[in-house]
């Protein structure tokens, strides 16, 4: 056995291609350049970050490459911290600053635990009150969007932000709508205490309960890799109790919905999602769709012509009790 | 110093130790690099024909080595298949431009064979789509370059399955028909090799054919098991079943030869659909036995389960017991056991992959396993195939061999059902001469464990595994690439030259997959 228990970096990459299995770029590109593999055997010949820059701006961060490796790299790790030595694409560094500015104005956040929401949850005013209300938590209006978009992009964190985001949410049990983030949180803070939006949600037994047999139950693939090997035996416990076909591939890695680049900052799905989407249904059947990610009900929708909900739809409010 | 000339395509005397290990005369470092000449105008041909040719050192690492990592080479470019037209004008280019052309699938070769000293490398993991399924005729017509566990991950949309493919997801459904293909249920269903019902190939002269045991037959035959001399297997129609999770059950053993004797008891009477043997060194023995259906795990259970002489696991930990506590001098290997048990076996029930006692998947357990367990940079794994009569001594000298280089160490043996129909698709391959009903293959793979060892030492072992196969008349499953030396020890002048005549007129100029076996 060559792995160690803590995450290792490219040189340790013995190109056994199990990651490409999992890789949505790798899957839409069929090019070995394509997937953390080629990135990791382009770094061991000495290929600088720019060489990579169009591999690295088609890479999803799905993590799904992350619980697969054998030798436990840190490759979701590698890819970021390559995108960091990139130049920033102009809009995006525009919307990093707009994130930013909006952090710098928010109200302190109320006491006790607490909603990270996310820019896609915040997005829709409706869905974001009704999870408040189903998870009796309320949403902090600073939820470390501009640190989300920064780990996405490639931006730099300044160090006194990430203190004060940090200070601000400590100690308090957190669930977390941005994938991204929760998978970075997870090492800042204690990891007991944060959950993640699916994994919230799915816990409640008024939405667990309304989950059908016939429902194609889409889990948000970042928040689940970051977590992979506790998550997995969450997940396999719904599947067994409810017999609901999810986005699982044959070795319980998520298939994203949301398949290329930046896929949370972009206006409207690729050609590459549209693909991977159709992929992920494949040979499925369901009546209805239901998402974690709010972010993927559009795509869904449009590619499947199913009714797509989120799981917050799937309950009322006050069938809720809650517990302080 | 007189050095003798030697033909292009043949093996010479080792100039560096014609004595050492038994004589034996071998090839033990890289082949040379192909020297370059005419690569700037096939670039060319290929770039007017609108073929995308990678000259980056970002690409060309990716295949810097193999599975085995103990072989390393470079091309001067990488093309990613795309279409059997392309393939098929590349390989015309190469011809005219006599450049070398080395094929890789999943890589998962461990004597260099699917590098490139040079030439051009062929990725045929850009091939590697499913075209037709046909439920009703359960056929499935696939490219080539797809690795099985992407095909199975089509066909289990459509509750269907492969019949028989490597325990490994990275392998390639046209790699493993160019060598063979071994699954725990390959006694009872034959190798991978065995499932094609027809392939197009792309013939090193760049014609597109398709062939299968009535079209082109001879063709058909060369390239099934052909380790790559004879074509490029582009797309594959394959056999296969309705897909069902099995049941798995584990005998323990401590010792080799009566474990491998009640796995060919059951082999032989056809007691059940899965079977193979997986050992820690040759202190746990496990031989495992696996069902498709209730009915069958039914009738081995009332017919077959107790004629075997394994343990289960708690009467295999109590002998065990016994065993270290009058040797405590042993009581190292006796730890080291109870470590790997303690890593490996929870591998094999991850709940995630079983329902209701039934194994989901098994190429997934199966393979996570032996990458996390087994994989490391050094992948050293020579085997022995033989007929079955001459199989467990094979294994005893071969785990003698074990015991004297290494610490720590795996065997696995499999046994395969021939199909005499196929004769002519064995010859020159990993199933050896002699061989009726079945053959019967071991594996010796050495626990690297984060351990330093030289090249050097590693071949000695080889050469060491290998030599056992030249006196007991075996075959290899890894015969080529850098242990080609041993392909006319084995196999003989005659046959060899056969094969060799039929590579020239096939392929005039050399140029395909030049350096695994000729």
């Amino acid at each position: 056995m060559y792995s160690t228990a803590h995450p290792r970096e490219y040189p340790a990459c013995s190109a056994c291609s199990l990651c490409r299995l999992v890789c949505p770029m790798w899957r839409a590109r069929r090019d070995p350049r394509f997937s953390a593999e080629g990135i990791a055997k382009a770094r061991q010949n000495g290929v600088a970050a720019a060489d990579l820059a169009d591999v690295l701006d088609a890479c999803a961060l799905c993590g799904a490459c992350d619980p697969v490796c054998p030798e436990n790299i840190a490759l979701t790790d590698m890819i970021v911290d390559l995108r960091r030595a990139l130049e920033l694409p102009a809009d995006l560094a525009v919307l990093h600053v707009g994130y930013q500015q909006a952090a710098a104005g928010a109200a302190a956040a109320p006491a006790g635990a607490l909603l990270l929401p996310g820019a896609a949850l915040r997005a829709d005013p409706a869905l974001l009150a009704r999870v408040e209300a189903l998870l009796g938590l309320r949403s902090a209006d600073d939820d470390g969007a501009d640190l989300a978009v920064a780990l996405e992009i490639g931006a730099d964190i300044d160090p006194a932000r990430k203190r004060r985001f940090l200070a601000a949410v400590e100690g308090r049990s957190l669930v977390v709508g941005d994938g991204l983030l929760l998978r970075e949180l997870r090492r800042w803070l204690a990891p007991a205490r944060l959950q993640g939006l699916g994994e919230a949600l799915g816990n409640l037994p008024a939405v667990r309960r309304r989950i059908a047999s016939a429902d194609f139950y889409v889990i948000e693939a970042r928040a689940y890799h970051a977590d992979h090997a506790r998550l997995v035996a969450h997940y396999d416990g719904l599947r067994k109790e409810i017999g609901c076909a999810m986005n699982l591939d044959l070795q319980r890695i998520a298939v994203p919905p949301l398949a290329s680049g930046y896929p949370t900052l972009r206006m409207g799905p690729s050609a590459e999602d549209l693909a991977q989407a159709r992929w992920m249904l494949h040979g499925h059947q369901p009546a209805r769709i239901l998402v974690e990610n709010p972010a993927e009900r559009e795509l869904l929708r449009r590619v499947s012509g199913l009714p797509v909900l989120h799981l917050a739809e799937l309950a009322a409010p006050n069938e809720v009790m809650h517990h302080a | 110093m007189e050095i003798p000339l030697v033909e292009p395509g043949t093996v010479g005397p080792c100039p560096v130790a014609p004595d050492a290990l038994q004589g034996i005369k071998r090839q033990q470092t890289n082949p040379a690099r192909w020297n370059g000449e005419g690569w700037p105008d096939f670039v060319l041909t290929l770039r007017a024909a609108g073929i995308e040719v990678a000259e980056s050192a970002a690409t060309r690492g990716i295949f810097a080595t193999d599975a085995g990592g103990t072989a390393y080479g470079l091309p001067h470019g990488v093309v990613v298949a795309r279409s059997a037209d392309q393939v098929a004008a590349l390989l015309k280019a190469a011809q005219a431009h006599r450049v070398p052309v080395t094929v890789r699938g999943g890589g998962l070769t461990t004597e260099g064979e699917s590098i490139a000293y040079g030439g051009v490398l062929l990725d045929m993991t850009g091939m590697s789509r499913v075209l037709r399924i046909d439920a009703d005729a359960l056929t499935v017509r696939c490219e080539a370059g797809i690795y099985w566990h992407g095909l199975a991950e089509e066909l289990r949309r459509a509750g269907l399955d492969y019949l028989s493919a490597p325990l490994n997801m990275t392998s390639s459904v046209g790699g493993t028909l160019g060598v063979g293909g071994i699954d725990v249920n390959s006694a009872r269903l034959g190798c991978s090799a065995d499932q094609a019902l027809s392939l197009q190939v792309v013939t090193p002269t760049g014609e597109i054919v398709e062939c299968s045991d009535s079209e082109n037959a001879e063709l058909f035959q060369r390239v099934i098991l052909g380790y790559g001399q004879f074509g490029i297997i582009t797309e594959a129609t394959l056999k296969i079943r309705p897909y069902t999770p099995l049941s798995m059950h584990y005998y323990y053993y401590s010792t080799l030869r009566e474990a491998i004797e009640d796995l060919q008891l059951l082999d032989s009477n056809d007691a059940s659909d899965y079977s193979g043997i997986l050992t820690i060194m040759d202190c746990a023995v496990n031989l495992l036995v696996a069902f498709d259906t209730a009915e069958r795990e039914a009738a081995f259970k009332a017919n077959w389960e107790n004629k075997l002489r394994g343990h289960g696991e708690f009467g295999f930990a109590l002998c065990m017991l016994g065993h270290y506590a009058l040797r405590p001098w042993k009581a190292g290997e006796a730890l080291y056991l109870l470590k790997r048990k303690q890593a490996v076996f929870p591998e094999f029930r991850r709940a995630e992959f079983h329902r209701d006692g039934r194994m989901d998947d098994r190429t997934v357990v199966f393979s996570r396993a032996v990458w996390k367990h087994w994989g490391s940079r050094n992948m050293v794994i020579p085997d022995l195939a033989t007929s079955a009569d001459k199989f467990i001594e094979a294994v005893e000298r071969g785990n003698a061999v074990c015991r004297k280089y290494f610490r720590h160490y795996t065997l696995y043996c499999v046994g395969i059902k021939l199909r005499a129909d196929h004769a002519p698709h064995y010859e020159m391959s990993c199933v050896p001469p002699g061989a009726e009903g079945w053959a019967y293959g071991c594996e010796f793979e050495p626990m690297i464990e984060g351990e330093v060892y030289s090249r050097d030492y590693f071949q000695s072992f080889k050469n060491a595994i290998y030599d056992i196969g030249v006196d007991m008349g075996a075959s290899y499953y890894r015969f080529g690439g850098m242990m080609k030396g041993y392909i006319r020890r084995v196999f003989g002048d005659a046959l060899v030259d056969r094969h060799l005549a039929m590579k020239r007129r096939a392929d005039p100029a050399m140029i395909l997959n030049r350096d695994v076996i000729f």
